[in-house]
């Protein structure tokens, strides 16, 4: 046997392909479909952790935290900058205001110059929000001309929204966290890009959830037509073919559908590529440039799934054997075997079992390990199941006649049914476990808040210098704004900070008008000027020494940023002890409680916080306040507190699972459907004759029906056990509690339920053409 | 014509077209209870579409066909196959059994059709399996038997459910000779003792030779040799 013979025999097999008339042709574009999806899928997966770095890299190059208290002096090489980051509906919005000193401050990347005062550079995202509709809100916000947009290389993703603003005045506000003098963009010291695990085990499990299916699909698609390729390949027996050349021709068959799935498979990257340049999952969002798939592994997927391709072929050949008369189908195949079929999903529980409880330290926690145990465990579960599949269905009783020719045909080919079952396993197991991770995830960070929103929906933190009573003012004339709290911070001291050198006596201090202090402790009168002191706790020694009436102390409302401005204040003669209460942060107000009247006029403007409540009713009304906060306060840091935020985006993170599982789920039911039509044609006589002595039409179509829903009935209780059991060891790898998610459950079933029926449908209508009695017809 | 007295399935002037092809034109067939009718004719003459019509599988274009004084053409499908389920039996070139079920569960196929529970159809079927001396195959499937063989489990199936008219299209013609004699000898043997007319479709003048009476189909049109005689 050599080379030429080889090529020969496959190039024949090429030309079969494309002339092998509308089933050949069918057969040549289902398989190219499937190795077209299988590539671009691989290819994209590939590309996701150069993209994840890219991303990492761009936002370390424009880091303007300098993380220092100490403030670098004003020179030509200086910017002073000020985060003043917002969100707007659900959408984070980065916002930077920017004052250049000098004429050699740092440029930031992906700008050309700076902004003059009033006018803005912006995110082409932003720029798309602002000139539409729904920006009509942030457009008020935002009050800035717009005078170009920030380009690629400035930018973490395509649909980020980032502005730069041209300021003036910014250096008072200079803090070391919000708003600093630079020099240079860019971490002093970067660190290479961190995986976070949680997304590490949805790429990974994502990865073999959508590969199966395609898997599947290109097994379907490859057997498609396969009755009349045997009687081709049996035709070519007869004419001096032996069967080592019959299989290089069908493999040869296989490989043309193979490389014109590769061509398409580029195609479908590079669309993809575009398409995932506009979308953006759980706030990140990529540029198509970034994904690029690494070279050696691109190639690997290059070779790798047309070979997969072939190889099925080849493997379906197995049990066929074409003698120049014709084709002979083995009858019963092999009894499998369990004991093989068991190790891949004990490796993979063995390998993930070390690292329960390790996924949110990110030291301990093994990439490697916890890759090949999902791998291990879902790839392992589609070797067991065939056993299983094969196992129950042998088990099933008689019943009608619909039902028992549903069930020996299933006995008879338990393989391909295994096969569909595969596929629907690891995708519905693959949803659910990713639905429990989610929800477990999500169900922990509602749990930490102890905000309570039936008090405010809003915590509006003003910065320093900023008037309270004015702010609380603006935000009551915001139109569906019910309620709004104002309460400020101090200190009480002994001594001044100046002279104290850290050996005297602390008690902090909430000041607010007397229904403001109302919010954090039962008072039982109160007038403007009243002072009251909270019943200490056990561990607040300093406040009762302090609260002796005629007492002179230090009172700081600067909170120590600015130590010096202190004014005197004595306790006042029958100061009335309060029995303490929390704000609706859930904070506890200890020390004194101070109204504004018993504030010292020396005392500075303390800084305070606005808790906001709302009228839901109102639309936007979180707009309003953030656009109120916005106008009274470029600095404030406004808090949505409620729990629909959270809420809102587990629930878009269910819908977009919802949606793949669904096309997932769709991709196996159009395999499905393929086998079902092929299976139908091959039967074509078989069926017009059981037609003709007198098989009902109803008895039939139900046969096909229990032949598909019985296998995935099977599938979806397997799967779901499968995806129970692997959400629960997500869940305690990253040591979150564990609880079951039945909605996903059901909808993932109901889903399945749903394709029974539309393949069952799909497929009557061939059906009940081949039941036609022309199919008797020999002549 | 007039339909010969006592006839129990008739057909006059029988019209059928496939598209530009005309299968019959103004074919004729009467039989008795109990009667073997070979149709014979070269390929393509409209023996197999005359069989499929008076089986009431292909409704002709025109003509009548009335089987025990009923008229075919007036009955809906169901009632058709209602009556191919309960009066007729088929056995065709390739046995054409379900290659799931075992022997035994083909031929009682019929019957658990027509509403026999399962235990009765397969020991109704398994008494005729005996009868054809296939009953050793009960519990195999038809890909693990022979030619023959599964011909003589097509032929047990076709008697199971006691049909007035066996309709057999070229039932030997997958057959070697010797197979092929056994089978017509065991079938027209089966069918005689059931009382049943068989429609026997062939063009092999050895297979025409178990029938009692001839009629040949040439162009679509039919006749009675025995008459011509």
């Amino acid at each position: 046997m050599n080379l030429r013979q080889w090529a020969a025999d496959l190039r024949l097999g090429a030309k079969f392909a494309f002339t092998g008339g509308r089933e050949g042709w069918t057969r040549v574009l289902l398989t190219a479909v499937g190795v077209g999806l299988g590539v671009a899928l691989l290819l994209l997966t590939t590309a996701i952790p150069s993209a994840l770095n890219v991303r990492h890299d761009r936002g370390e190059a424009r880091s303007d935290y300098t993380y220092s208290q100490k403030v670098k002096p004003k020179a030509d090489d200086t910017l002073v900058i000020a985060d003043v980051d917002t969100t707007y509906g659900n959408k984070d919005i980065r916002g930077r205001l920017v004052e250049p000193e000098g004429p050699r401050a740092p440029i930031a990347p992906g700008l050309a110059k700076y902004p003059a005062p009033g006018d803005m550079v912006v995110s082409p995202a932003l720029k798309k929000l602002l000139d539409s509709g729904d920006g009509r809100l942030l457009r008020e916000r935002l009050p800035y001309r717009v005078t170009g947009t920030i380009a690629e290389s400035g930018l973490i993703g395509s649909q980020e929204l980032a502005y730069y603003a041209g300021a003036t005045g910014l250096a008072p506000h200079i803090n070391g966290w919000q708003t600093a003098r630079i020099s240079e963009y860019g971490t002093p010291n970067p660190v290479s890009a961190k995986s976070d695990p949680v997304l590490i085990l949805l790429v990974l499990v994502v990865f073999v959830v959508l590969l199966m299916p395609v898997a599947v699909f290109i097994t379907a698609a490859v057997r498609f037509g396969g009755e009349q390729r045997d009687r081709r390949l049996a035709a070519l027996r007869l004419v001096g073919s032996d069967s080592r050349m019959t299989r290089r021709i069908a493999a040869g068959e296989a490989l043309a559908g193979s490389l014109l799935g590769l061509v398409l498979g580029t195609v479908f990257f590079l669309l993809g590529r575009q398409l995932a340049g506009s979308l953006e999952v759980l706030d990140v969002s990529v540029f198509p440039s970034y994904l690029n798939p690494a070279p050696a592994l691109a190639v690997l997927v290059a070779v790798a799934v047309p070979a997969a391709a072939v190889l099925v072929t080849l493997l379906a050949l197995r049990g066929v054997v074409i003698e120049p008369l014709g084709v002979v189908r083995t009858t019963r195949p092999a009894r499998r075997r369990l004991w093989w079929r068991l190790l891949l999903p004990v490796i993979g529980l063995a390998m993930l079992y070390p690292m329960i409880g390790k996924g949110r330290t990110e030291g301990d926690f093994n990439q490697y390990l916890v890759a090949g145990g999902v791998i291990a465990l879902l790839v392992g579960v589609t070797a067991l199941l065939p056993w299983i599949v094969e196992a129950v269905v042998a088990r099933l009783g008689n019943g009608s006649v619909s039902w028992q020719l549903a069930v020996r045909r299933l006995q008879l080919s338990s393989g391909t049914a295994a096969r569909m079952v595969n596929g629907i396993a690891v995708a519905v197991a693959g949803a659910i476990a990713l639905q429990m991770l989610f929800a477990g995830v999500e169900g922990d960070y509602t749990k930490a808040s102890r905000n309570d929103v039936n008090r405010a929906q809003v915590e509006v933190q003003l910065s320093r210098g900023v008037d309270a009573d004015e702010a609380v003012a603006k935000f009551r004339s915001v139109r569906g704004v019910r309620k709004v709290v104002a309460l400020a911070g101090g200190n009480l001291s002994d001594a001044s900070v100046k002279s104290a050198g850290g050996q005297n006596r602390n008690s902090p201090v909430t000041i607010g008008d007397c229904a403001a202090l109302r919010e954090v402790a039962a008072l039982p009168s109160c007038r403007d000027g009243d002072a009251f002191v909270v019943a200490a706790a056990d561990y607040d020694t300093d406040t009762p020494v302090l609260a002796k009436p005629g007492k002179k102390l230090y009172l700081d409302t600067d909170q120590g940023m600015d130590a010096g401005r202190e004014a005197r204040w004595t306790v006042p003669q029958g100061i009335r002890k309060v029995a303490p209460g929390t704000d609706p942060s859930g904070m506890e107000h200890d020390g004194f409680l101070l109204t504004r009247g018993a504030v010292p006029a020396a005392a500075g403007q303390p800084v305070a916080q606005a808790y906001v409540s709302l009228d839901d009713a109102v639309p936007d009304v979180r707009e309003y306040v953030r656009n109120a906060a916005a106008a009274v306060d470029p600095f404030a840091n406004v808090m949505v507190w409620t729990r629909n935020e959270e809420s809102k985006k587990f629930a878009s993170i269910r819908t977009g699972l919802l949606v793949g599982a669904t096309c997932v789920l769709a991709l196996i039911g159009a395999s499905l459907l393929v086998s079902q039509l092929e299976q139908l044609r091959e039967r074509r006589k078989l069926l017009s004759a059981l037609v003709a002595f007198g098989t009902r039409r109803r008895t039939l179509s139900l046969s096909v029906l229990w032949q598909t829903a019985v296998p995935v009935a099977l599938g979806l209780l397997l799967a779901s056990a499968v995806g129970l059991t692997l959400g629960t060891v997500l869940l305690k790898m990253t040591a979150t509690t564990v609880s079951v998610d039945w909605s996903s459950v059901l909808t993932m079933t109901g889903i399945g339920a749903g394709i029974v029926l539309v393949v069952t449908l799909l497929s009557l209508p061939p059906l009940l053409r081949l039941m036609r009695p022309e199919g008797l017809r020999t002549e | 014509m007039t339909p010969p007295p006592g006839s129990l399935l008739t057909a006059e002037n029988l019209r059928k077209a496939y598209g530009p092809t005309t299968a019959l034109d103004g074919a004729e067939f009467s039989i008795h209870p109990g009667e073997v009718v070979a149709v014979m004719g070269p390929s393509g003459s409209g023996k197999s579409t005359l069989l499929h019509c008076l089986a009431g599988i292909v409704t002709p274009d025109s003509g009548s066909i009335t089987y025990d004084g009923r008229e075919l053409s007036a009955m809906s499908d169901a009632q058709r196959s209602a009556l191919r389920r309960s009066e007729f039996g088929f056995v065709f070139q390739f046995g054409q059994l379900v290659p799931e079920l075992t022997c035994v569960e083909n031929v009682a196929l019929p019957l658990r059709l027509n509403g026999t529970s399962r235990k009765e159809a397969e020991r109704a079927a398994l008494s005729w399996m005996a009868r054809l001396e296939v009953d050793d195959l009960a519990k195999k499937r038809p890909g693990e038997v022979s030619g023959g063989q599964g011909q003589r489990v097509a032929v047990a199936r076709s008697l199971v459910s006691g049909p007035r008219v066996l309709f057999a299209d070229e039932p030997t013609g997958a057959l070697d000779s010797l197979n092929g004699e056994r089978v017509m000898e065991l079938f027209t043997e089966a069918a005689r003792s059931a009382n049943a007319a068989v429609v026997l479709v062939t063009h092999e003048a050895r297979v025409a030779a178990y029938s009692d009476r001839e009629i040949v189909v040439r162009d679509g049109r039919s006749r009675d040799m025995e008459r011509l005689v």
